[in-house]
Parts: structure tokens; C-alpha cells; sequence
């Protein structure tokens, strides 16, 4: 290797050759890094093929055949089943343990506390063989981006090298969104490439228009921030440096940016290294042949368990996801309120084929919650790990084997590179709560009443922003480090799971993205947000979404600022205003954001009188009477960036999941523990539920009176026949109300550009309700 | 080691107290050694332990009383502390203040807790993931406004008629003890001592006294979670021990035993029953075969040892680096985070025990992660299992002996696991049965080759740079097949397998291990380069003084006491530290500039090997994380046997004839002997099985076992 030569001061890079305490203690593990580095001529392929040849035959063969390189048998998987199981193991093996080695190295805390960093390796013609843990829902993105490289010939015109680094974050190419870093690593193997590793980690701020890692006031590219177009971005196993600076001087948080592509670099070179190992011991023409069976096993596979566990059938069921705009935003193009429509249609077959169909759905909008193909993709692999496929066995045969249509100019689909991608959640999320209702109803009808998930609430509220230390404290932290500090907690990650059908959900601990959440402890955020400060973590009443089973709660917290300066925070919220999705059999959703923040406030006063403090909003309300300042509360939980100073507060909730099932079928035990748990007040319980009784809150003790509880029950099935009405009463009450326009802006705002986006869909709709030549 | 001569004055005595069965190991001056069983004794614990002790010395026709007096040592290790947890049997009636507004933490457990010890699939099934029931009922705790920050610093004072209210509610609901955790407390515990303060004057008005611990005493570790876990687990699981060990304690004074009694704790080292804190003790038996092996490797003067322990539920691995084995935190008991101080050590869920089965929809082979654990498999009649585990593989390959498991205790029907094998696995594979049963091992033991390869990788390490030690009642069967696919320059097998992690803990050195949470930043530059010595200086002197304390109390002076200072640190912005041992000799009552220099020194050139590829981050400055202080004093070691070596030619009288067994797709007839009779210098030539009442080990084909004058095998490529 060339490069082994270098100055002291110069910040070390992910080699394993140049390190001298490596070659000092002569322990290296690997003896491929001098291979690595000499330089292969085209074609690079198997066997004399170009990349380009080998993606056009894998993909004839694919639709030739339905199988995956045309492997109508697994003749490795059934002759040498062992060695088969073997290499998957090693591989997945290594994927992990590569994952964990990262984590450890060197990463961000984003990265580190929420595990937010996966790898994937990938076929020389880009398609997933095996992922590790993390947040799964980059099994696909890889992908596209290889495939994009490969399209626009890579291989002659900017060449792929053994020793050379990628990068892209594009989603328009193959991202979820644009804080999502990929690294690609080329692994090759006597002049051939033999794979491709990628690793992924989602940075804390990635130098757009504001602060934070999910931006809510983009509305276009040129103020997501830093992009990498499938870049190369290293060669000979180093970084360059021009890309180096671009990285450090286009982020805020240039030391967290170095350490996350340490730790992806280094994350990549362990795999190549696990990979050789594998062909060193089976063989290359093993190896080459278990990578193509691993795809077309992970199709059979996805085949084999909807078989096994959904009831065929068409399943329909429609998200919304509200942007509320109007009041928040700053660009004059986004001062609306609008409405996402989301509608996905399940469609099971009995031989285990699936597919899903998003015709119908909103056009992209002037907001940040444009979602490219790749991370809609990769929302369907992260919720179907968690219900169907959690033996971790997903790859890219998983994908074949979902016939998937996201509308080509829909908001699941841009296809257009000029827009903002930043919070791609906005949309990934709200759809994915109608996928899990479509496959809930599926698991439901086979008989797997205990695999249902209602839903999920959205993750949020994602608070963001960041400051400066003011000096005498800055003067403690090394220079290196600067005095900024990004806020961007992880705390989002444990909201309320939804109920099934044979229990409650999960309480404070579901994220859909990241089935391995974890709030992180106090001691931990606040020595990385060092100027905001914690001043309560509780659960939060009434959160959770009704039912005879109970959504998981919610919680709530307030932060305050001490120390610092030039603060300024921003509130990523859904649902605001509109329910993003309901409860199943009768139960409810989970509860709507709303926000509370005091400027100007007297608690530097208070603390030193002892006076109270606020350290939630409940019952809401209540956190204005312990503060006095200037205080903000809005209907909707999303806010704009603003200045904070030193004492000033901000509430933030996280909600709670939806229910399934009447909530009158509620076992009144449980909801005795409800009560005294703090999941929902009193109150609350006998509106809904018609459970009456005392609650002595001290002793946390509810005493149930029957002959009230029976009789607010019958008040509340008299009042249910009262206003209940026959379909065809309800239908034709709803479509006076479509003729005569009686329905909001938003929802109209949506309708508009579904007709326009849809006339599929607008037919369907004209048809439904038997309004010919309607528009909105 | 044997058993076998006569004439012995026990000298060390380990013990582990399971669930249902109490293990005693006895070593005697000569390195000879005896074990003993009896039925655990929950009521009184002290029954089975002379019971178990007493059955381990009929064996070398002793008493209990003549073998307590001969005793230098006694070590307990036990589950009863983490039994009590787990069957939520322990003590309740815990008080908690902590910050008002975070009353509610305990109960939500960062979320993590609802699937942290959850299997691979487990955790991705969301479904699956459910709280663990709180210790505390939200009613007991109560919360006080006050804040420290970051830096110690009291940022919001501590509302003290709150506290005083706090106090008297929960005094009002008869808790027996409180325990108070406040944030950043292990930065400042001057908030937390003020509550301990105020809550003894409502106390003195009120007339009564409740205990009230602070987190920041017990230990003061960052992270708000674990340390109030770990408060409350000593309160719930962890006290309602300390009579039983002192009922131990005395049980073997009345009988003449002049020995000290200690308890093994997670760390390392044992501890006395009158130590403050016993929270180390709840984790340790598993983690004996590493002290086992620290111990090995000191005497056989290797500096790099894999630990490998093969038991019926799971495959434990620990790595002695250098000479040492690193310690964690990051680890949670019965699904709560704990910040106890633990050996390192990685589980598989790759047993002996573990189930075989054929995943219907994928058509793949699946093992465990769940385990049929003692009842062993299907071979076993008596068990009532219906899905076959790896031990009925291992029988119907021929490779242990039906007649004479776990010395004939339980006796192995190969027909039925034969065909139940046939049913289950091979058949719905459409594979041949003992290809199948083979395949079965194969898998699990590249799942532990896997595990292994991964560990040493993840120090910077090659296989190449290891001696492996194979132990537990699995370990001597599997070690061929999991140490082939890699490259370790020996592996050994001690004939005392079985028994290796008892004989481990009573390896273990007397030490108290104190830590203490540090957030000490030493500029790129060294510019406050004294600054932090004198601080570090400082703390280790506290330290040093915590442990000189606790052998006082134990009558031990501490003059004699080694002191052995070591720092976490991490590059400053990174989040994971790494431990590093004050070099040998720096530490002299204090710490210079230059003595600083050499410590960092030394965590260059670990973080350089352990994280090679990332990349050391040297101008960002370093970050000293923790100050981990051990005392440690002299305490009396089994010796490693040392016998006469003689022929490789095993004598005729260890010779239990053949037996085919099935290997790389063939039968062969294997060599049996007796594990016993084999004598130092005997060489064992594959193929061969070697039979002990506990465990057997296989010598494939193509391999071949000297036995060494320390009564340890070298499994070894006849060719090699």
C-alpha cells in the first residue's frame, strides 16, 4: 500500500495496514489488504462480464423465470445443506458483529445510543444478500444506489477499485432520507468484484437550511443540505481529503460527522475481511453460488411465511398525515395546511405472493416529507421484520417477492430529485400504520390473534435544534469539540406500541423504525445537549388509544435551558390535527400532539423560593400554573424554529398507541390498574368507558361503584342506538356533504392533487360514491 | 487432579448454591480434589452447604468437622440472590425519592428493558417485547424538585419542605428502607446526602428509623437507570441474603472452621458478607470458570487465554487478554439495567441441551435459542421430552456412552432418540439420519467457532494469539469441533472439565473493587495536564482508602493490601471508554504529569488494537470516564497438580474397549478409556472417547490428546 507514509498531526483513518500499533504488535488478521490495494481492469464481473452485463442478465432471468438468477432449485441449500447454513451464518455473523465493532469504535450519539448504523452486503450486481441488526429499513436503499452506479458505468468511466469508498445519501438514488449516510465498500476477489459491503448511519445534523437531523421547515433540495450523488469518495482504503473537508466544514457537527464515517468505514473494512475469510474457506465458486441462493431463498422464504400465516384476501385501509403548515412555516409556497392521503391495498394470494398498492396517494408537496421509493421500500422491510419475517432473514429476494407499487409522481414515488427528502418519516410512518392494520386483519383471519398490531404512535414528538455554551462553560470542553451542541434526543423512540387482539400494547417503549428502542438515561443526553436540561420523564395520562385492549401510553417531559446561548428549537410532530390512523374492531387511536412552551419565564426565581416548577402539562392546562412567562400552546405539536434563552421551558409528549375492540368490553380490573397506573384519569374512564368510582390519588386506590358504572353503561349503549344510523343513511349523508363541498381546506387540498395525481383513483372514488364527474 | 488417593486435608472449599442442587469442590494441599452434591436448602441455606460439603468429603473418608479445620479458604457463589428476583420472591416495602418528574423511570425502564433479554428474533418481534413488573410500586416512590448538572453543579437547589414531605409519605406507607437516587448524583451527592439528612430529623420526630442508602454511596456510576436498579435490587433481592451467609458463616465456625468465609462477587474477587454492599454477589457462578482460567493462564505463563464453557443451556465465552479480562456494565439481570461491575463474558444460546427442530416455512435447520437444559433429551426416558436436543445428536453418533452418563445417573435410550431424530429433523429434511445428526453439531458448533472468531476479532486480536481452554460438561466433546475452524496455538482441556468453574472461584483473589463515575477532560494540548493528575491523584486516594477500610473490617491489615488503580477513558465526543490498568508500577501514593503520560500511553495502544480500522480520534483530547479502584490481598490457591509423566502408552487398565462412532461421513471404531485412569504422559490417539462420570471428551479422527503433568489434555491435528 502507497499511502502507509503519514504526518503525526494528520487525524488518523480506518486502515488496518497503516496502523503501527497493528504492524508494532504484528497482529494483523488480514493478509488481503496488499491484494486489495493493486488495481483490476475492466470488466470486473464474474467471468469476463461487465456489472452492466451481469445486472441485465440477473434481471432477465428474474422475469424470465421468477426466480431470482433464474434458481428454480437450491442445489447448494439441498446438496450441502450444512455448509449452506454455514456461510449464512458466518455472514449474518459478521454483519452483526461488524455492526457492534462500529458501534463501539467510534460513533456519534445519535448513532450510538439508538443504534441507528446497519450494514448490508450486497451481490456485485447490488442486490442484498444479508443485513445486520439495526434499523432495517436500508436493506433496499443500497441497493438502487449500487444499481445507479452500475447504469451510469461506474465501472469504466470512474472505475471501482479494490480499496475504494462511496458515498451517496441521495434519496433520489437510493436513501431513506437525507441525514441517512451510506458508505460503499467494493469487495474484491482475483480481479473480480465479489460483493459490495454498505454501511449506514443517520447523522445528527447533516449542514441544511436548520439545525437537526429531521428538518421540518425544507421544502426543496437546495435547503436539505449535503448531498453525495454516489460519489466516489476514497481510494486505496483512505478518504480524500477534498471529500473530508467537504464533510467537516458542510456540517455543524463536523466531530460527529469524522466519527460516523469512521465508524462506517471501519464497519465495511471488518466485512470485507469476514467476506475473504469465507472464500478463503469455501471457495469462491461456493461463495458466488450461496450469495445467489441467500436471494432467491429470502423470496421463497417471505413466500413460505405468508403462506403459513395470512389469510388471503384483499385488504384496504388509508393513512393521512397532516402538515398544518399555515401558522409554522416561512416559505410563502408551504403556508397551507395540507393533508397526505395514503392509501395502501394488501393483496394476499394463496400461494404466499404479496402485494402492495399505494394508487391514490398525494402528490409531493412543498414540505420535507417526500418519501423516494427506496425508503418506502424500506419501511416495508422494517415493518415486516417485526411481524413475518423476525428470524432476520430479509434481503433482497424479500423484495422480489413483494410486488410493491409506489405511483410514479406520488409522495411515496417523486421521481423527482429537486425536492425536499428530509423527513421522508412524515410519509414512511403514517403509511406503514395502514400496512400493519392490512396485515393485522390478514393474521387476525388465519387465526393469529396475538400477532395483530393496531398501529403505533407516530414518533414524535422529535424536538431539534442546537446551541452554544456560554463561555465559562464552553472553557471545559476541549477545542476540538467547539461549543455547539446539536439537540436531536433519541428520546422519540419509546412511544405506545397498539393493542392486539388478546392484550394491551406496549407502554413508553416502540419505535416502528427501530423495534430496539431505548430512551437513553438523563446522565447520558445531557452530557451531549449540554445546555438542555431534563426536568421530567412521566407517564402521561389519557395518551393511549381506547379499547377492550388498550393502546400502549404515552409520556411526557419538559426541557429547560441552562448555560447556554444562541438556542434555538423546533418540534417535529404527528398527528397534529387529524388522526393518522384509527383504532381496530372499535378501539380508538391514540391521542393527538399539541405543544406548550414559556418564554421568558420566572423559573430562576422560582427554584430559589422553592416555588414549584412545571414538570408536565397534565391534567393540560396545568403547566402554566407553575411557570409564569410568556407562554405558547397551540392545537398542533409541530413548531418552527425558534430562539430559546437560558430558563426558558418546553414541553414535548410521546404518544400512545391504538386500541382494539369496544372499549364497554374492557375488563374493569384492568382498567382499576389503568387508573391507578396514571394511564388514563378517572374522568376519562367512566366518559368512555362508563367505569365510575373513587380514586384516592394519594394511596393511588380506585374503588369502583357498580351501580354507577352500570348505569353510565347503559347511558352510553342508549346514546350509541340514538346515533347510530343504517350504511345506506350514512353513505348518502356523506355524499350530500361531497356535493355540497361541506369539508375542510386540508381535506380538500388532499383531493385535489389525489385527482390530480390519480385518475385510477378518482374514478375509483367518482364510482364509490356515485358522483359522476366530481372534483374537489 | 484425582480423586482417587487417600489421605487428604481439604484445603479450599468453593461452593455454588443452585436452585435445586448445592456443589461443593474440595481441594486439598496436593492439588487433589473431591466434589460433593446436596439438595439446595432455601429456608436455611447453610443445611445443603454442609450437606454438599459433607458428601464431598466421604469420598476421601473424612468428616465435616476435621474437614472445616483443615480449611484455608472457603468461597460461596450462588442464584438464591437471583433466584429471588427472577420468581419475584425478594423483600418489598422499598421506599424511593428521587427528581420530582422522573418518579415514573423506574417503572419505564428506558424502554430497553422491555426486550433486552430477548433472542435475536425476539427483539426484532416486537409483539414479544413486554416491561418487566416493577420492584417499586409507583405509590412508594416519590419525587423532590433539585437538579445537579453535568458538572456537580447544584443548578436548582433541593426543595427541602418536599423532601420532608416525600419522607413522611413514604414513612406512612411502612417501607423498611429508602432509597434515594437523584441525577448526576455520582457528580455531587451533596443533594442526595442533604435528603439523607432531612429524612433522619423527620425520622427522630416520628420516633423511628428506617435505612436510607444513597445511590451515590453504593455506587456512584453514571446513569440514573441502572444506579437506582441497582439500589433497589439490593434492598428487594440482594439483602435478605446477608443472614443466610451468615448462618453459613457460622454453621462452618461450629464445626472448627477458622477459614474465612467470602462470596464471590461478578468482579472478580471475593468479598466478605459484613461488606456494604453485596449487589456484586447476585451474578456470579457462570463467570467462575474465568477466574479458573485467569489462574491457568498465570501458572502456565500464557498471556492470552479464550475461555470457553459448554453447558446445557448456553455457550459462554470470556477472553483473558494480556493477562486480564475486562469488565462491563452494560448488562442487565432479569431484564432490569443494572451498573454492577462484570466480568465480560459472551453467551450463544447453543447448549448441549438445546432444541432441534425444522422450521416448517423456511426448511431450514433451527437450534435452540430454548433448552431442554437437565433433562438432556429425548434419550432421557424419564424426561418427557418430545423434541429432540443436541445431546441426542451426540448419542446417536456413537460419541458418548449410554450406559455411563453423568456416571450412569441417567441412562440413554439411542433407539428413541434415534427415532425421534428420524421424524423430526431428518426426515423433513430428507437427509440421512446420522448425516443429519452430524449436520446438527456442525451448525452448532460454527455458531460457537462464530462467537469465537467474532470476540477475538473484536479485541484486534487473531486466534493465532490465543491458547483456548475448553471446560464445563459439554466442553471436552464439542472443543474439536468448534476450535477447528480456527487457528489457536493450543487447546486444553484440564481433566477436571466439570468441574472448572468451582474450582475457579476458589482462584479468585480477596478484592474489593470500588468505581466511581468521572468526567475528567485532558486537553489535546496537555495543557491541564497537572490538573488532572492531582485530580486523579485524589480520587484513587479515596479509593484506595474505601478498600484499606473494608479489610480493617475484615481483619485483614491493610499494609498487606496491593492497590491496583485503573481508568476508563475514551477520546473526548466518543461514547464508549475503554478500561485501562495503571501501568505496573506508576502508581505510587500519587500521579505526576509523566505518570499520566504513560497511562494514556497504554490506552493508545489498546484502543489502536481493539478499534484498529477506526481510527484513534488523538486530537480531539481524552476524556478519563470512571475511576475504578481494586484492593487486593494474599489469599490461599489451589495448585495446579504436578505429577510424574510417564509412557504415551495409556495402561491396559484405562481401557474400556470400542465403540464406532461417526465421523466426516463415515463410522470408526473408537478407542474408549476411563478419563481417570489415564496417567500424565499418556497420549490419546483419535479416534477416542474418554469417559468421566461428568463429562466425555472426543478425540476425532486425524487428532490426537496428550495428557500433560498437570492433568491436562492438549486436543490437538495428529499432524500438527
Amino acid at each position: 500500500m502507497s499511502q502507509q507514509e503519514r504526518r503525526d498531526d494528520e487525524p488518523d483513518v480506518p486502515n488496518a495496514e497503516a496502523d503501527p500499533a497493528t504492524s508494532d504488535a504484528g497482529l494483523d488478521v488480514s493478509d488481503q489488504k496488499r491484494a486489495e490495494a493493486e488495481s483490476v481492469e475492466p470488466p470486473i464481473g464474474w467471468d469476463g462480464a461487465t456489472l452492466q452485463e451481469m445486472l441485465d442478465e440477473s434481471e432477465s432471468q428474474l422475469e424470465e423465470t421468477g426466480h431470482y438468477r433464474g434458481l428454480d432449485e437450491l442445489s447448494m441449500k439441498e446438496n450441502d445443506r450444512f455448509e449452506y447454513e454455514q456461510l449464512f451464518s458466518r455472514l449474518r455473523g459478521a454483519l452483526v458483529s461488524a455492526r457492534e465493532t462500529a458501534l463501539h469504535v467510534s460513533a456519534s450519539p445519535i448513532v450510538r445510543e439508538i443504534g441507528e448504523l446497519c450494514f448490508q452486503v450486497y451481490t456485485p450486481e447490488g442486490d442484498c444478500v444479508a443485513v445486520s441488526t439495526g434499523i432495517i429499513v436500508h436493506v433496499h436503499t443500497g441497493s438502487m444506489a449500487i444499481k445507479y452506479m452500475i447504469e451510469e458505468d461506474y465501472e469504466h468511466d470512474r472505475t471501482i477499485q479494490p480499496g475504494d469508498v462511496f458515498c451517496n445519501n441521495d434519496n433520489d438514488l437510493g436513501n431513506v432520507h437525507t441525514t441517512d449516510v451510506h458508505t460503499f465498500v467494493p469487495i474484491f476477489h482475483d480481479g473480480e468484484l465479489v460483493a459490495w459491503a454498505d454501511g449506514v448511519t443517520h447523522e445528527i445534523d447533516i449542514g441544511g437550511m436548520t439545525r437537526g437531523h429531521d428538518q421540518v421547515a425544507s421544502t426543496n433540495r437546495h435547503e436539505d443540505g449535503l448531498y453525495a450523488t454516489c460519489e466516489k469518495i476514497g481510494e486505496n482504503d483512505r478518504l480524500y481529503q477534498d471529500w473530508k473537508e467537504r464533510g467537516e466544514r458542510g456540517t455543524r457537527t463536523p466531530m460527529y460527522w469524522d466519527l460516523d464515517e469512521k465508524c462506517r468505514l471501519a464497519g465495511c473494512h471488518l466485512i470485507r475481511d469476514a467476506v475473504h475469510g469465507m472464500i478463503d474457506d469455501a471457495g469462491i465458486e461456493s461463495f458466488k453460488q450461496f450469495m445467489y441462493e441467500a436471494v432467491e431463498e429470502g423470496q421463497r422464504t417471505l413466500n413460505s411465511r405468508v403462506e403459513e400465516r395470512l389469510f388471503p384476501g384483499t385488504y384496504r385501509e388509508v393513512s393521512f398525515a397532516d402538515a398544518p403548515f399555515e401558522e409554522e412555516a416561512w416559505q410563502p409556497g408551504s403556508q397551507q395546511d395540507m393533508l397526505n392521503h395514503l392509501p395502501v391495498e394488501i393483496e394476499v394470494d394463496a400461494d404466499g405472493g404479496l402485494a402492495l398498492d399505494m394508487e391514490g396517494a398525494s402528490p409531493p408537496g412543498p414540505h420535507s416529507f417526500n418519501a423516494a421509493e427506496g425508503s418506502m421500500e424500506g419501511g416495508l422491510w422494517v415493518s415486516m421484520t417485526q411481524c413475518l419475517l423476525h428470524d432476520g432473514k430479509v434481503n433482497d429476494g424479500s423484495y422480489f417477492a413483494v410486488d410493491t407499487h409506489f405511483p410514479e409522481g406520488s409522495v411515496t414515488n417523486p421521481q423527482d430529485p429537486g425536492l425536499s427528502y428530509h423527513t421522508a418519516w412524515g410519509t414512511i410512518i403514517p403509511t406503514y400504520q395502514s400496512v400493519w392494520t392490512n396485515l393485522s386483519r390478514a393474521f387476525f383471519a388465519r387465526g393469529f390473534r396475538e400477532e395483530v398490531v393496531t398501529g403505533y404512535s407516530n414518533t414524535s414528538d422529535a424536538v431539534q435544534g442546537g446551541g452554544r455554551l456560554m463561555k465559562s462553560f464552553a472553557e471545559t470542553i476541549p477545542d476540538a469539540v467547539g461549543d455547539y451542541f446539536p439537540v436531536g434526543p433519541f428520546e422519540l423512540s419509546c412511544q405506545g406500541l397498539g393493542a392486539s387482539a388478546v392484550g394491551d400494547g406496549l407502554d413508553y417503549g416502540y419505535a416502528m423504525w427501530n423495534p430496539e428502542s431505548d430512551l437513553g438515561d438523563v446522565e447520558e443526553w445531557e452530557e451531549v445537549q449540554w445546555g438542555l436540561m431534563q426536568l421530567a420523564r412521566s407517564v402521561k395520562p389519557n395518551t393511549a388509544g381506547h379499547g377492550k385492549y388498550r393502546g400502549g401510553s404515552g409520556w411526557e417531559g419538559v426541557y429547560t435551558l441552562m448555560g447556554s446561548e444562541d438556542v434555538s428549537l423546533y418540534n417535529l410532530a404527528q398527528p397534529n390535527c387529524a388522526f393518522d390512523t384509527s383504532g381496530m374492531s372499535g378501539g380508538y387511536p391514540g391521542a393527538t400532539r399539541y405543544s406548550v412552551r414559556a418564554h421568558d419565564t420566572d423559573l430562576a426565581s422560582r427554584t430559589v423560593n422553592e416555588e414549584p416548577y412545571p414538570v408536565g402539562d397534565s391534567p393540560p392546562g396545568s403547566f402554566e400554573e407553575r411557570i409564569d412567562g410568556e407562554i405558547t400552546r397551540t392545537e398542533h405539536g409541530l413548531f418552527w424554529p425558534e430562539e430559546f434563552d437560558n430558563y426558558d421551558l418546553l414541553h414535548y409528549k410521546m404518544g400512545g398507541g391504538p386500541g382494539w375492540g369496544d372499549p364497554l368490553d374492557r375488563d374493569v380490573e384492568k382498567l382499576i390498574e389503568d387508573i391507578e397506573d396514571g394511564i388514563f384519569t378517572p374522568e376519562i374512564v367512566e366518559n368512555v368507558y362508563g367505569v365510575a368510582g373513587e380514586h384516592d390519588a394519594d394511596e393511588r386506590e380506585f374503588t369502583v361503584d357498580e351501580d354507577a358504572t352500570e348505569e353510565r353503561q347503559a347511558e352510553i349503549r342508549e346514546r350509541r342506538r340514538e346515533e347510530s344510523v343504517p350504511f345506506e343513511e350514512f353513505y348518502e349523508q356523506e355524499r350530500d356533504r361531497l356535493q355540497e363541498g361541506d369539508y375542510s381546506d386540508p381535506v380538500e387540498w388532499m383531493y385535489s392533487g389525489v385527482f390530480e395525481q390519480s385518475a385510477e383513483w378518482a374514478d375509483f372514488f367518482r364510482e364509490f360514491w356515485d358522483l359522476e364527474g366530481f372534483r374537489p | 487432579m484425582s480423586s482417587k488417593r487417600a489421605g487428604h486435608d481439604p484445603e479450599l472449599l468453593a461452593l455454588d448454591t443452585g436452585g435445586t442442587m448445592t456443589d461443593a469442590f474440595v481441594v486439598d494441599r496436593q492439588a487433589n480434589y473431591t466434589v460433593g452434591k446436596a439438595q439446595t436448602t432455601p429456608e436455611d441455606e447453610s443445611e445443603g452447604v454442609i450437606g454438599s460439603f459433607g458428601d464431598a468429603l466421604e469420598r476421601w473418608d473424612a468428616g465435616v468437622d476435621t474437614g472445616s479445620e483443615s480449611l484455608a479458604g472457603i468461597v460461596y457463589s450462588g442464584t438464591a440472590m437471583l433466584n429471588r428476583l427472577l420468581e419475584r420472591e425478594g423483600h418489598g416495602d422499598i421506599g424511593v425519592i428521587t427528581n420530582r418528574g422522573f418518579e415514573d423511570s423506574h417503572r419505564m425502564g428506558r424502554g430497553i428493558q422491555s426486550w433486552a433479554d430477548l433472542s435475536y428474533a425476539g427483539r426484532l418481534h416486537a409483539r414479544e417485547h413486554e416491561h418487566p413488573e416493577p420492584i417499586v410500586p409507583r405509590e412508594n416512590i416519590r419525587g423532590v424538585r433539585g437538579r445537579t448538572n453535568m458538572q456537580g453543579i447544584d443548578v436548582i437547589g433541593l426543595y427541602e419542605e418536599e423532601v420532608r414531605e416525600a419522607v413522611h409519605d413514604l414513612l406512612d406507607q411502612d417501607v423498611r428502607v429508602i432509597c434515594v437516587c437523584l441525577i448526576y448524583s455520582y457528580a455531587n451527592p451533596s443533594q442526595e446526602t442533604r435528603v439523607r439528612e432531612i429524612a433522619t430529623e423527620v425520622m427522630e420526630e416520628r420516633g423511628v428509623d428506617v435505612p436510607v442508602w444513597l445511590s451515590a454511596e453504593q455506587n456512584p456510576v453514571k446513569g440514573e437507570t441502572p444506579r437506582l436498579n441497582t439500589l433497589v435490587l439490593e434492598a428487594y433481592a440482594v439483602e435478605p441474603s446477608r443472614e443466610q451467609l451468615y448462618g453459613i458463616r457460622d454453621a462452618f465456625e461450629d464445626r472448627g472452621a477458622e477459614a474465612p468465609f467470602r462470596v464471590l462477587s461478578s468482579s472478580g474477587g471475593t468479598v466478605s458478607p459484613d461488606h456494604d454492599w453485596l449487589a456484586e454477589t447476585m451474578l456470579s457462578g457462570p463467570i467462575g470458570g474465568v477466574f479458573g482460567a485467569e489462574y491457568l493462564a498465570e501458572e502456565l505463563g500464557l498471556s492470552n487465554l479464550v475461555c470457553s464453557d459448554v453447558g446445557g443451556t448456553s455457550f459462554d465465552v470470556s477472553l483473558i487478554t494480556e493477562g486480564h479480562y475486562p469488565t462491563r456494565w452494560d448488562q442487565s439481570l432479569a431484564q432490569f439495567l443494572v451498573n454492577i461491575p462484570m466480568t465480560a463474558l459472551d453467551s450463544i444460546g447453543s447448549g448441549t441441551g438445546s432444541y432441534v427442530r425444522v422450521d416448517p416455512a423456511s426448511d431450514r435447520l433451527e437450534v435452540g435459542p430454548d433448552s431442554a437444559g437437565y433433562l438432556v433429551g429425548v434419550a432421557n426416558e424419564e424426561s418427557g421430552l418430545e423434541t429432540p436436543t443436541v445431546t441426542d445428536c451426540t448419542a446417536v453418533l456413537g460419541y458418548l456412552n449410554p450406559d455411563r452418563f453423568l456416571g450412569g445417573d441417567i441412562p440413554l435410550d439411542l433407539d428413541r432418540a434415534e427415532a425421534v431424530l428420524e421424524e423430526q429433523v431428518a426426515g423433513p429434511l430428507g437427509e440421512d439420519l446420522h448425516e443429519t445428526a452430524r449436520g446438527v453439531l456442525d451448525v452448532v458448533e460454527r455458531d460457537m467457532a462464530n462467537e469465537l472468531r467474532s470476540m477475538v476479532l473484536g479485541l484486534g486480536y487473531s486466534p493465532e494469539n490465543y491458547h483456548l481452554v475448553s471446560y464445563g460438561g459439554g466442553g471436552p466433546l464439542h472443543a474439536a469441533g468448534y476450535t477447528a475452524p480456527l487457528d489457536f496455538k493450543d487447546v486444553l482441556v484440564p481433566d477436571w472439565a466439570a468441574a472448572f468453574s468451582a474450582f475457579g472461584c476458589a482462584c479468585a483473589d480477596d478484592a474489593y473493587r470500588y468505581d466511581r463515575s468521572l468526567d475528567v477532560i485532558l486537553q489535546p494540548d496537555r495543557s491541564n495536564a497537572s490538573e488532572v493528575a492531582d485530580r486523579l491523584t485524589e480520587v484513587f486516594r479515596g479509593l484506595r482508602e474505601q478498600a484499606a477500610d473494608a479489610f480493617e473490617r475484615d481483619g485483614i491489615d491493610p499494609a498487606e493490601m496491593e492497590f491496583r488503580p485503573a481508568i476508563r477513558a475514551q477520546y473526548t465526543g466518543m461514547l464508549d471508554d475503554l478500561e485501562v490498568r495503571v501501568p505496573e508500577g506508576v502508581w505510587d501514593g500519587e500521579l505526576d504529569v509523566e505518570d499520566l503520560e504513560a497511562i494514556i500511553e497504554k490506552f493508545e495502544e489498546e484502543f489502536g488494537r481493539v478499534f484498529k480500522r477506526a481510527a484513534r480520534s488523538k486530537e480531539n483530547g481524552y476524556q478519563v470516564t470512571m475511576a475504578v479502584g481494586t484492593g487486593v490481598a494474599p489469599s490461599p490457591k489451589p495448585s495446579l497438580p504436578q505429577e510424574e509423566t510417564g509412557r504415551a502408552t495409556p495402561p491396559e487398565d484405562a481401557s474400556r474397549g470400542e465403540r464406532p462412532i461417526y465421523w466426516a461421513g463415515d463410522w470408526h471404531d473408537a478407542a474408549l478409556w476411563d478419563m481417570e485412569a489415564l496417567v500424565p504422559g499418556n497420549r490419546v490417539d483419535g479416534p477416542a472417547v474418554v469417559e468421566a462420570p461428568a463429562t466425555t471428551m472426543l478425540v476425532p479422527p486425524g487428532y490426537t490428546a496428550p495428557l500433560d503433568e498437570h492433568r491436562i489434555y492438549h486436543l490437538q491435528e495428529a499432524d500438527r
